[in-house]
C-alpha cells in the first residue's frame, strides 16, 4: 500500500513537472477562481462585519408621550437599564432636547423663546446606547408596548439600505462562487482530459499488464490536489495582499466603514479556499477520468 | 489450461472475424498460430487477454469463464498472463528497469522485490546491462527483449504473443524464438500469433491454423502450411 501510494505521489509531481504550461493553466484557473470567491466572501463578511457594527454603535431613540410625568419616565429608565441589551439609558427632558437643536450661536434668539415659551414642541426622549454583543430586533420587540414610549427611533433607513446590500452580496457571492466553479471545474476537466489524451499510449500498455482503472487514476487525482492547494496557496496569497491595500484605501476614503475581519477569520478563509481548490483539482480530474476503458478503446 | 467452446466473434460493423472455434490448450503447450491476414488470428488473441468479448461462446482460461468476466476483474487476468506484441509497446519516458518493474507495480509490490526480480528478468534477457537505458535508445530485438522481460517479471501462466518478430531480422528473430523455447521449458504456455514459417517450421510446434474466422488444421509438431 505504502508502495503505491509513493508510486502515486511520484507520478503526478513528475506529471505536474513533464507538462508545465497545462500545470500552469489548471493552477492559475484554480487561483483566479478562488481568489474571485475568497473576495465576494471576504466583502459579504466585511459587509456584515460592518452591519453588526452599526447596529452596535446606533443609538435608539425612545419618544415618549409630551404629558408622560417625571415619575414615569424615571421609572421607564430604571425599567430599561435592566434589559440585558441596553448598556446605558439617558433621559433627554425637552429643555435639554432643546438646547440641542438651537445649540449653533446664530440660533440663539430662537432658543430664547423656546425656552420662554410655555409649549415646548419637543417631547422627553430617553437615549438607550445597546450593548455590543446584542442584536437590535429583540430589544425592538421589548420597547414596543412599553408606555409611556410613543415612538422608536434608530437610524432605520440607513440601517435597512446597509442589510439589503449585504444580503444582495451575500446572494451575488453565492451565485459568483457557483458560476465560477463550475467554469473552473470544466478548464480542469479540459487540461485534464488534454492530459490523458497526450498518456493514452501510455494508458494502454499500463493496463496491458494488468493496471486496474484506479491504479491509473490515483495520480491524476494526486495532482489535482496538488494543483488544487497549489492554486489556493497563491489566492490566498493575492487576497491577503489585496485586503490590506483595499483596507488601507478604505480607512482613508470611507473613515466610517472601518471594518476590518480579524487574523483568525483570514486563517479562516484560506482553509476554506484549500479545501475547494482541493475539490475543483479532485473533482476535474474525476470527472475526466470516469470511463478510462472507452477511453481506452477509442480509435487513435 | 485455455480452452474455447464455440466461440464466435462478430464486430459491430458486421464482420465475422472467428466462427464457431472450439480449441483446448494445455498447459505448457507451445502453439502457433497462422493464417492469412484477416484469418482472425489478432481477435483469436484479443479475447484470450478480454480486450474483446465473444459474440457467442465462452471462453475458459485457468478454470474461469472470461467470457463472462465483470470489466473490473480483467486487470486481475491479465496480471496472470505476459502480452507481447509486435509494436513493443513500452512506456517510452522510462527506463529498461523501469518499464519491466511496472507489471510488478501495478500488485504494489514493494521496492526490494521489485528490484531483484527486475534484475532476474533482464539477466534472463540478456539485458541487465542497459537497465537504465532508455527504449529508443536500443535496438529492435533489444526492446522486444524488454517486452518479454515485463511479460516474465510476473511469472505468468501464460504468455500471449502476436508477431513477436514481426519487425525484426532473422537471427534476432531466431534469439527470440530461443528465447521463448527456454520460457516454454519452464512451464508457461505460449500461443504466438505469426507469419514466420521459417520458424514454424523449423521448431515443429502444435500449429493451429485459421481461415476466415475458422479452424482448419490444429496439428502437433505441424509445418506452416495450411492451403
Amino acid at each position: 500500500m505504502l508502495a503505491s501510494l509513493s508510486f502515486f505521489l511520484t507520478e503526478a509531481v513528475t506529471s505536474c513537472r513533464r507538462a508545465g504550461l497545462m500545470t500552469f493553466i489548471t493552477v492559475s484557473t484554480i487561483a483566479v477562481t478562488l481568489l474571485l470567491m475568497g473576495t465576494f466572501l471576504l466583502a459579504a463578511t466585511t459587509t456584515e462585519g460592518f452591519l453588526h457594527r452599526l447596529q452596535q454603535e446606533s443609538l435608539v431613540t425612545a419618544f415618549l408621550a409630551p404629558e408622560a410625568s417625571h415619575a414615569d419616565v424615571n421609572a421607564l429608565k430604571l425599567r430599561l437599564t435592566e434589559f440585558e441589551e441596553v448598556e446605558r439609558a439617558e433621559i433627554v427632558w425637552p429643555e435639554a432636547a432643546l438646547r440641542e437643536l438651537f445649540s449653533d450661536a446664530s440660533d440663539r434668539d430662537l432658543l430664547q423663546i423656546g425656552l420662554a415659551s410655555e409649549s415646548n414642541p419637543l417631547p422627553p426622549t430617553i437615549r438607550i446606547k445597546m450593548r455590543g454583543s446584542h442584536d437590535l430586533q429583540p430589544l425592538l420587540t421589548k420597547l414596543k408596548g412599553l408606555s409611556p414610549i410613543e415612538s422608536v427611533s434608530y437610524g432605520e433607513d440607513a440601517y435597512r439600505q446597509f442589510q439589503g446590500l449585504s444580503e444582495l452580496i451575500w446572494l451575488g457571492s453565492m451565485l459568483v462562487i457557483l458560476l465560477l466553479g463550475l467554469a473552473s471545474l470544466f478548464i480542469v476537466y479540459n487540461t485534464v482530459r488534454l492530459t490523458l489524451y497526450m498518456r493514452r499510449e501510455e494508458i494502454v500498455i499500463m493496463k496491458l499488464v494488468g493496471a486496474t482503472n484506479w491504479f491509473i487514476r490515483w495520480p491524476f487525482v494526486i495532482e489535482g490536489v496538488i494543483q488544487g492547494i497549489a492554486g489556493a496557496i497563491l489566492a490566498s496569497l493575492m487576497l491577503f495582499l489585496s485586503y490590506q491595500f483595499i483596507l488601507a484605501r478604505l480607512a482613508v476614503l470611507v473613515p466610517f466603514f472601518a471594518i476590518q475581519v480579524g487574523f483568525g477569520y483570514l486563517l479562516k478563509l484560506s482553509v476554506k479556499l484549500t479545501m475547494m481548490g482541493i475539490v475543483l483539482g479532485i473533482s476535474g480530474s474525476l470527472l475526466s477520468l470516469r470511463d478510462l476503458n472507452s477511453f481506452c478503446r477509442e480509435p487513435s | 489450461m485455455i480452452e474455447l467452446q464455440n466461440v464466435t466473434k462478430i464486430y459491430p460493423n458486421g464482420v465475422r472475424a472467428l466462427n464457431n472455434v472450439s480449441l483446448s490448450v494445455p498447459r505448457g503447450d507451445f502453439v502457433f498460430l497462422v493464417g492469412p491476414s484477416g484469418a482472425g488470428k489478432s481477435t483469436f488473441l484479443r479475447l484470450l487477454f478480454r480486450e474483446e468479448l465473444p459474440t457467442e461462446g465462452h471462453l475458459i482460461i485457468d478454470g474461469k469463464d472470461v467470457s463472462d468476466m465483470p470489466e473490473s476483474r480483467v486487470p486481475f487476468l491479465r496480471r496472470n498472463m505476459g502480452i507481447v506484441l509486435q509494436d513493443f509497446q513500452l512506456l517510452q519516458r522510462r527506463t529498461v528497469s523501469e518499464n519491466v518493474a511496472f507489471g510488478l507495480r501495478v500488485l504494489g509490490t514493494p521496492d526490494n522485490i521489485i528490484q531483484a526480480r527486475v534484475q532476474e528478468a533482464l539477466e534472463q534477457v540478456g539485458l541487465s546491462h542497459k537497465r537504465r537505458m532508455f527504449p529508443d535508445e536500443l535496438s529492435g530485438g533489444e526492446q522486444q527483449r524488454v517486452c518479454i522481460a515485463r511479460a516474465l517479471v510476473n511469472n505468468p501462466l501464460i504468455l500471449i504473443t502476436d508477431e513477436p518478430t514481426g519487425n525484426l531480422d532473422p537471427m534476432i528473430s531466431y534469439e527470440i524464438m530461443q528465447l521463448f523455447l527456454e520460457i516454454n521449458s519452464r512451464g508457461t504456455t505460449i500461443i504466438m500469433a505469426t507469419h514466420n514459417h521459417n520458424l514454424v517450421n523449423k521448431l515443429r510446434k502444435r500449429v493451429v491454423a485459421l481461415v476466415e474466422g475458422r479452424i482448419i488444421k490444429d496439428e502437433p509438431g505441424g509445418t506452416y502450411a495450411y492451403e
